[in-house]
């Protein structure tokens, strides 16, 4: 029986009249994919922004490794191991793909304002370690000969590559990848869900929120799904496909079930 | 501290507080329609003091065609900032925004200062300089038509709002400019009016004080301030929370002005909006909701 | 270290060319009756510097930076003068005290969202000017302070204007390489970060409060440190080189040079008190332009002008952009190289 690395209890969040996530217990297996899914306005995008903590919970709790996160910000979170990506993707701009990662390695090291001002060695040596991890991590998605473009020279794809990989750099024991297929295509889809795999093999926990059924029905182990705020269904892929339930939620949608 | 001062306090209170109501209610005006904070608000009731002086003493107009006139360039100008700046510098950072306000001011205030001089002006009072008498303390007339004044433009603010179509058009861009776009409101037009009007308001204040407490080119970073801490106090969104923050504000200076002891001089009445300025922002830093406090 | 050395190559020429510029400007060959001028480049360029990071990577707009100015002024000259401190124990402490100082009125409200901070700093600017006017017993009211001594080292006293003119570039050179230093450094990319995306930096673990109230403060200790300098330079200080004037003055050094630059903010200085120092009286005095620069106004009509000028049409500041014009003009001629 495996661990589970994150847990929600009775996990609720209300915008004044509305209830974005109406008591949600869940629970992620460590070491394994985890799909949410669920219609439009179902709340997926708020669980994760509880889980990564910008949004605090109006009531309910959320353990992560068997401790409750409590109202830890989220570069807090980030440093205990939780990392995440962004449906708008969010990348700085103002530096090159591979200083982007390298952000990615802010919470695992250390030295501040006084080392770097005066030179110290203890800031070269960090540097060296931070780049040698960025390069890394930069290569692991493929995108090893763009580090020195600026991001938005990259298309979409490969944009939204290059924010897993700064989230890998925080070397995150649980990572939350929001609609990572959105605007790519099926070559695209492909060398995601293979990436996805290579990163569970690195022992990485990952929980992705995901429209394209085909990607999610390719990858992910268990599957939970979401309406309206309420969890109504979880097993695996198959399981969840044949749902009644599931079925109705959907129906609504555009996109049918194969 | 004796009855008689206690009240005379009370009175100057209200009635400074009413200008810094109207200069708020410019700021939450403009704040709420574009989500700009206007640097230069309080320069609009520096230029609503000079011109009705310029229109009255120089140009010879009776008063009321003088205030009508300075509040109507007043809001031209206003219109003019929006449109030659905000409007001009598309898609401008927060950072931008703000420097361009307050380049605005500065520029305003240059102006003003060339045209009219350093020297503190007074417009003619309304109903002469002949003080009443109320409670053992001395009010001005001119008190009284800031007052009035300011309570008949919070009524005219109000049915704007609530029963005009314009009105109603503006508070729909402040609630939500993409969905205003969607049924038709140009939000464009809106911060035109919304400049306009803000503009209009801090003129129409600094026309009518300026009789009683004169005016000078350099006046309106200070107002603006004050205005600025009692549209805070309303939280930028009541009306009628704002008025009464702008009027706490005023008794509040001239109480500790009274008072007349150590910090609490004459000389350090900007100090009084400051620190209340600095505990609103505490207050509300404490208890925050994490949304309010990240991204 | 080589690889460094290449990656910023430019920026060590330009450098190199700065060093030697500063070196032989004050000579009689070119400006030596402008030391003065050229020293208060020196001295702005210290509070401009730090105004520059705080605006451009934390997009926080600071209203105020005078108040910091004059209290590294007034604090040095305080107690250099009255309690008879060792002046480099004065600046110390003034800057000590100038940043304990920023960060009790920073930490609140930089947790906040929106930009408090600008009006916050507005406020605090004028407070901070009128009770340099008017706490007489300490500050020497409206006519301020003499009789400042000079800064020394052991038996040398800096008290030519060469000499001061040395020194103060000195630390303006410390302090621009030390700037540059962080900016290159995790912290220079957490401050980017910032400036992207502040939600994209929390994820990273950037805690995003915490460094908005660093920079704040560090810009509020640069601003101390010219202060005590500039004391020690003028030998007297009075509240009128700290009003409100005097922020929207550096502000405007900010803004020219280039916000999220640091050796803009030394172009930014020059322009501006060029401007002021030079070009607005020789304006003045020519007939076209008399009745405009009459009154003091028209200093403030300039500042204006170019704060939204330059806002509107070069939002990264001249220095920027011009630097980024070159390196556009570069990247082009190195592309068409290779294809030829």
């Amino acid at each position: 029986m495996s661990a589970s690395i994150l847990e929600t209890k009775a996990l609720t969040k209300a915008f004044g009249g509305l209830t974005a996530v109406d008591k949600i217990d869940l629970s992620v297996e460590a070491g394994k994919i985890t799909s949410v899914i669920g219609p439009n306005g179902a709340g997926k995008t708020t669980l994760f922004n509880l889980i990564a903590g910008v949004y605090a919970p109006t009531s309910g709790e959320i353990l992560f490794q068997g401790n409750p996160l409590g109202h830890a910000p989220p570069h807090k979170r980030a440093a205990l191991g939780i990392a995440r990506t962004f449906q708008n993707v969010l990348l700085f701009d103002n530096m090159t793909a591979l200083e982007n990662v390298m952000t990615g390695q802010h919470p695992r090291s250390r030295y501040g304002f006084f080392e770097a001002a005066f030179r110290l060695p203890k800031s070269h040596r960090e540097e060296e370690a931070i780049s040698l991890a960025a390069k890394r991590y930069l290569t692991l998605v493929g995108l090893g000969m763009y580090a020195d473009r600026n991001p938005l020279s990259l298309p979409l794809g490969q944009q939204k590559l290059l924010t897993i990989a700064r989230a890998l750099a925080t070397e995150p024991k649980l990572l939350l990848l929001d609609e990572p297929g959105a605007g790519l295509n099926a070559l695209e889809k492909q060398s995601l869900s293979e990436l996805i795999r290579r990163i569970r093999e690195m022992g990485v926990t990952i929980v992705l929120v995901e429209h394209d059924m085909d990607l999610v029905m390719g990858i992910a182990e268990w599957v939970i799904v979401l309406d309206s705020g309420q969890k109504i269904a979880e097993g695996t892929a198959s399981q969840v496909q044949k749902d009644k339930k599931v079925i109705a939620a959907y129906l609504g949608e555009e996109e049918a079930i194969e | 501290m004796t009855t008689h001062l206690f009240v005379q306090s009370l009175t100057s209170g209200l009635t400074q507080g009413c200008i810094y109501a109207l200069i708020g209610l410019g700021f939450t005006i403009i704040f709420n329609v574009t989500g700009i904070i206007n640097f230069a608000q309080g320069e609009f009731v520096m230029l609503g003091g000079m011109l009705s002086f310029y229109f009255t003493r120089s140009a010879g107009l009776p008063i009321i065609p003088a205030l009508l006139v300075s509040v109507l360039i007043a809001a031209l100008i206003g219109a003019a900032l929006y449109l030659l700046t905000i409007r001009t510098a598309r898609r401008a950072s927060v950072v931008s925004l703000i420097i361009i306000t307050i380049g605005a001011a500065i520029f305003i205030r240059g102006i003003a200062g060339e045209k009219w001089g350093v020297n503190p002006i007074s417009p003619p009072a309304f109903t002469g300089k002949h003080p009443l008498h109320f409670l053992g303390a001395t009010i001005q007339p001119q008190a009284l038509w800031i007052i009035g004044i300011t309570l008949a433009a919070a009524v005219v603010l109000h049915f704007l709002f609530s029963s005009t179509v314009i009105g109603k058009a503006l508070r729909a861009c402040s609630m939500n400019r993409s969905a205003a776009g969607l049924v038709g409101i140009n939000p464009r037009m809106m911060a035109l009016i919304a400049f306009a009007l803000a503009a209009a308001i801090g003129a129409l204040g600094g026309a009518v004080v300026a009789p009683l407490s004169f005016m000078s080119y350099d006046a309106g970073v200070g107002l603006g301030l004050k205005g600025f801490v009692a549209a805070s106090m309303g939280g930028f969104k009541s009306q009628t929370a704002v008025i009464a923050g702008g009027i706490v504000l005023g008794v509040v200076e001239q109480v500790a002005i009274a008072i007349d002891w150590g910090p609490f001089k004459s000389e350090y009445k900007e100090a009084i909006a400051l620190v209340l300025l600095l505990l609103i922002l505490v207050v509300r830093s404490r208890k925050l909701s994490e949304e309010e406090r990240v991204s | 270290m080589l690889a460094a050395l290449k990656k910023h190559k430019w920026s060590y020429v330009g450098m190199a060319a700065c060093l030697l510029l500063l070196v032989l400007l004050p000579t009689e060959y070119l400006l030596a009756e402008k030391i003065s001028l050229l020293t208060a480049v020196g001295v702005y360029s210290i509070v401009a510097v730090g105004l520059c990071l705080l605006m451009g990577y934390t997009g926080q707009v600071a209203l105020g930076q005078a108040a910091f100015f004059g209290l590294g002024a007034y604090i040095s000259a305080v107690l250099s003068t009255t309690h008879n401190v060792n002046p480099w124990l004065a600046m110390l402490i003034a800057a000590v005290a100038t940043g304990a100082f920023a960060y009790v009125v920073g930490f609140p409200i930089l947790r906040l969202r929106g930009n408090y901070l600008a009006m916050a700093t507005l406020g605090l600017g004028i407070i901070m000017w009128v009770l340099f006017r008017n706490l007489s017993q300490y500050t020497g009211g409206p006519d301020g302070i003499t009789g400042v001594p000079d800064l020394s080292i052991g038996g040398f006293v800096f008290d030519t204007d060469l000499r001061k003119y040395s020194l103060i570039w000195a630390f303006c050179i410390v302090i621009l390489l030390i700037s540059q230093n962080v900016m290159r450094s995790r912290a220079g990319r957490a401050l980017r970060a910032i400036h992207g995306s502040e939600g994209a930096a929390e994820s990273v673990g950037v805690n995003v409060t915490q460094f908005k109230v660093k920079i704040f403060v560090l810009s509020a200790v640069y601003a101390s440190v010219a202060g005590s300098l500039y004391a020690h330079q003028t030998n007297a200080i009075g509240p009128g080189s700290f009003d409100f004037l005097a922020s929207v003055l550096i502000l405007t050094m900010a803004v020219v040079g280039g916000l999220a630059s640091v050796w803009g903010a030394v172009f930014g200085a020059a322009a501006i008190l060029i401007l002021k120092i030079e070009w607005i009286p020789e304006m003045s005095k020519m007939s076209f332009f008399r009745p405009l620069f009459m009154s003091g106004a028209a200093y403030l009509i300039s500042y204006g002008l170019l704060l939204m000028v330059v806002m509107i049409f070069l939002p990264n500041g001249l220095f920027v952009s011009l630097r980024d014009a070159f390196d556009s003009w570069r990247r082009r001629r190195t592309q068409r190289g290779v294809a030829g």
